[in-house]
């Protein structure tokens, strides 16, 4: 999620556009993995000043609807099922006001 | 930004992460040139897929289960060479069936290893780390666990460091 990290204010970014859990490719992959990081670092070399963003030009193999399917055996987190039952409580997400 | 960070995720999880990304203001980056060619960094890793080898302490899912809020926000050092076999992942917001199929999918060690021996960069760290990523309150993070992981990096002689957000 390129959008909130570089929001986090990282030095340099490299955005993929890949699913989460997977940030570095498909498991038993190396060459595409290899080939994400090697990008990955190429970025530290390349800039010259803070907020440096790059996108890298990798594709996922599947859609997004495939991607998803994958991970449809996990429970929802703790947080979203909360808010599913006490939506009231989101406000209190969007302004950062977190509950002690 | 032509990525759409929120691709993957269902819809109500775009709104909310959306809305979570407008509200951070960056602040002054910082930015530490870096000091030498890649081919001669001692180069580490920092995941936050909440990676814990088997013989240390797990990060604390029970506690987000009670409060839900709430995220562990300590870390863990994962040395050079460990494999999917020697470790668990413990993080309620991804699916860690990825990274215990194949670790470098979150923590490319081995991936790293082999730039090396291909003179991309100079040498892997000895020591990688793991922090769990959701936390909503990044005190104790920003104030204990970040210059914890950044003093032993700095012990190790580490010029680089890749972090991967899982």
């Amino acid at each position: 999620m390129p959008d909130l990290t570089r929001r986090v204010g990282v030095p340099r970014l490299a955005g993929i556009s890949y699913p989460l859990s997977r940030p570095l490719g498909r498991p038993h992959d190396p060459d595409g993995q290899r080939a994400v990081l090697r990008a990955t670092l190429e970025v530290l070399e390349q800039a010259t000043r803070p907020d440096h963003y790059v996108e890298l030009p990798f594709v996922w193999p599947e859609t997004a609807a495939q991607a998803r399917n994958a991970s449809k055996d996990e429970p929802p987190s703790p947080i979203a099922a909360l808010l599913l039952k006490e939506p009231w409580l989101i406000p209190k997400l969007y302004s950062g006001h977190i509950p002690a | 930004m032509a990525i759409d960070s929120y691709k993957y995720v269902d819809f109500a999880t775009r709104q909310i992460m959306k809305a979570w990304a407008a509200r951070q203001e960056p602040g002054v980056i910082p930015f530490t040139p870096l000091a030498k060619p890649l081919r001669e960094c001692t180069v580490a890793l920092l995941s936050t897929a909440g990676i814990a080898r088997n013989d240390d302490v797990p990060f604390d899912q029970e506690g987000e289960r009670r409060d839900p809020w709430w995220g562990d926000p300590t870390f863990r050092k994962i040395p050079l060479g460990t494999t999917e076999k020697d470790i668990r992942i413990y993080h309620l917001h991804i699916d860690p069936k990825f990274g215990e199929t194949d670790l470098d999918v979150v923590l490319p060690m081995r991936r790293l290893a082999e730039l090396a021996s291909q003179g991309v960069v100079g040498r892997p760290a000895r020591m990688h780390y793991s922090t769990m990523g959701y936390i909503l309150e990044p005190t104790e993070l920003v104030e204990k666990t970040a210059p914890a992981i950044a003093a032993s990096m700095r012990d190790e002689s580490v010029d680089a460091v890749v972090l991967v957000p899982v």
